[in-house]
């Protein structure tokens, strides 16, 4: 089993008190997620969890027969927060089966453009969204006793974010009202003009395509980028100090919170940010191009990591079902028997899928969800691992922490720690920030990387900015490469969409799209119980999980499982309301058609 | 497709990749555009038309860097 073996438990257990409890859908998220779970009220734990999507997307169906560069385009419509992490993904895909190499100048243009995307989608999901779970006014709603502790708390890090007590930070976190989460949404505005400004248009780039880049290289564009960043880093060297004392604060006030939300470590991180002196696209070389991302990619495995090679990654994917409405593709041809290099690809690897969509009944025994399940097969161990993306931030800091690659003059990967270099803002002076690997990969831990990973974006694009200005000021400002579109061509691009790992896996033939593929971050995080029995990340981080709201069944509001859940990053393409049953569901909604596999 | 029953598709996925006689992007528009060069550079023309060659850089050592 490749899920998270089970809690060790203190104490005597008293006689189970279970009652269903459901929230379908999720609100602050995007799309239909629906989380059902068993809560043992007596012994305050969560006993069973299925997460369910009720969305059907169909990109892969549609995205047949048309037009390859166009697929960049339409793939970015998967998604109304990250759309451009498909776009760049998409172009990656392409750019290896056309075998076309953009000139530096355009790599460093969407590096700089995917940069901004991740500082606004953090701070947005982290200060607007994730927070209403931490705010005074849920605390206090949830757990009273915890709020009167958090008013005598000094907090640590008061002279870097200026408020005095863990309560006044809370506070600060109130949604409408509060100071932070008003200061977050003028930040996203500002990180969301600096990506405009690169990439053309939000969320869906108007100026990124195969072979490079349409924006106009000035040197204002730099600049204005520039003066930009400039003025958002004071924001985001309080958040991370403002991110520490509150979840530190959590770890003190309830002993044990660590449990909540906990999981097996297992993270997947496919690498962001080329670099363009390296990276060529070609799948022959793409170890080497990989490891001189600037997020490192890499797969960890209880704490250990077990592979950085790109190749290794791609050939290890498979896509299972099990718990999911769709019939097995296994009796179908093969697109793809063999990758470039002459390695086997197997039948359950995206490039040789087929999605044949079955709608039917909701049944938790059968089958429940319209996600599939994504899973990395280790050779070493012959085990389909659940792999999740830790929000995002907490693989990608975790993976570039062990790889130890990364180096540039903002930002240095120790092996155990990644330390953030900021320079001198408006009011704060030049800061490092040292992010280091966490003990365990739980519902604190996915948070707490989100404000560190904002900075290490912030110190990635100024670094890009210096190289981008270099190339401007020596005169070189080509920013496309021609191309010609191949009879047939397989292509594969991996990047890290906001909430993790992102892969698009193309087939041309006859210069037209035969297979297209992209897997995001949802189906891996949100993915059923598997053919082999393994649940899903969310339902193995919940299942199990501590109840610390001191609320009963009755006004129940399940604010840890809410917590848990969110700190993935949940985004299956709109959250309408939350549904509380005084204890059991009475109504099962069920609209198997149109619109998540591929969130 | 599973047994599922379907209307009548109003949308033809497996239309030609390209129509001829629509202008593709990744030519370049070279003759079109003055100023862009077929090596990738580009001269003043790029920017204005009007005095344009006493806008270009003063020496040749000099890039040539688009205004704004």
């Amino acid at each position: 089993m490749t899920s998270t073996e089970e809690r060790t438990r203190a104490g005597k257990r008293k006689p189970g008190q279970i009652v269903d409890m459901s929230w379908d859908p999720i609100t602050r998220i995007i799309g239909n997620l629906g989380i059902y779970t068993k809560i043992d009220f007596a012994n305050r734990e969560v006993v069973e969890c299925h997460s369910t999507s009720s969305l059907f997307r169909g990109y892969s169906v549609f995205m047949k027969g048309k037009d390859p560069r166009d697929a960049g385009f339409i793939t970015s419509r998967i998604c109304g927060i990250c759309g451009d992490n498909h776009t760049t993904c998409s172009d990656y895909a392409q750019q290896m089966a056309y075998g076309v190499k953009p000139p530096p100048l355009a790599e460093h243009i969407v590096n700089l453009g995917e940069a901004a995307e991740y500082m606004f989608d953090h701070t947005i999901f982290q200060d607007n969204l994730v927070f209403v779970d931490f705010c005074e006014a849920m605390v206090k709603a949830t757990n009273p006793g915890l709020l009167a502790t958090a008013e005598r708390t000094e907090a640590p890090n008061g002279r870097i974010h200026g408020y005095r007590t863990i309560a006044d930070i809370m506070r600060a976190f109130n949604p409408f009202e509060g100071e932070v989460y008003k200061q977050a949404l003028k930040v996203s505005r500002v990180t969301r003009e600096m990506f405009c400004l690169m990439e053309g248009r939000h969320v869906h780039p108007s100026t990124l395509y195969p072979g490079g880049v349409g924006t106009m290289p000035e040197p204002t564009t730099f600049t204005d980028y520039l003066s930009r960043l400039m003025r958002v880093l004071d924001f985001v060297k309080r958040a991370v100090a403002m991110n520490d004392d509150v979840f530190d604060f959590f770890y003190d006030a309830l002993p044990g919170y660590e449990e909540v939300g906990r999981r097996r470590i297992l993270l997947g991180c496919w690498g962001a940010w080329q670099n363009p002196d390296v990276c060529d696209y070609r799948y022959e070389t793409m170890n080497s191009w990989g490891k001189a991302m600037y997020v490192t990619p890499g797969i960890v495995v209880d704490g250990a990591l077990v592979t950085n090679n790109l190749v290794d990654i791609n050939l290890g994917l498979r896509i299972l079902l099990g718990s999911s409405y769709y019939e097995d593709w296994v009796a179908e041809e093969p697109f793809v028997t063999h990758d470039p290099l002459g390695n086997p690809v197997d039948m359950r690897h995206p490039w040789n899928q087929t999605t044949v969509p079955v709608p039917q009944k909701r049944e938790f025994d059968g089958k429940y969800s319209w996600v599939m399940s994504p899973r990395w097969y280790d050779r070493n161990t012959d085990q389909h691992l659940a792999l999740d993306t830790g929000g995002g931030p907490l693989a990608r800091l975790w993976s570039t922490a062990l790889n130890g690659l990364v180096e540039t003059p903002y930002i240095k990967a120790t092996g155990h720690s990644v330390r953030i270099s900021l320079p001198k803002s408006e009011e704060l002076p030049e800061m490092t920030l040292e992010w280091k690997i966490p003990k365990w990969s739980n519902t604190i831990e996915r948070d707490r990387a989100r404000p560190y990973f904002v900075a290490y974006a912030a110190a990635m694009a100024l670094q890009f900015l210096e190289q981008a200005m270099g190339l401007v000021r020596a005169g070189d400002t080509r920013v496309f490469q021609e191309f010609e579109v191949p009879d047939e061509a397989i292509g594969c691009g991996f990047h890290e969409a906001v909430r993790g790992v992102l892969s698009h896996h193309l087939v041309i033939r006859d210069k037209k799209i035969a297979n297209y593929h992209p897997y995001p971050p949802t189906p891996w995080n949100a993915s059923p119980r598997d053919s082999y029995g393994t649940p899903g990340p969310y339902e193995d981080a919940v299942q199990g999980q501590p109840i610390f709201e001191e609320n009963g069944p009755d006004d129940f509001k399940g604010v840890d499982i809410m917590r848990t859940v969110r700190s993935f990053d949940p985004c299956l393409p709109c959250g309408v309301h939350m549904y509380l049953g005084k204890g059991k569901s009475v109504q099962v909604s069920h609209t198997p058609t149109y619109g998540a596999s591929h969130g | 497709m599973s047994g599922i029953r379907v209307g009548k598709p109003q949308a033809k996925p497996d239309t030609p990749a390209h129509v001829r006689g629509m202008r593709q992007g990744n030519r370049g528009p070279y003759r079109r555009q003055p100023g862009h060069h077929m090596d990738g550079t580009a001269d003043a023309r790029r920017a204005t038309g009007i005095h344009w060659k006493k806008h270009n850089a003063v020496a040749k050592t000099m890039p040539s860097i688009p205004p704004g």
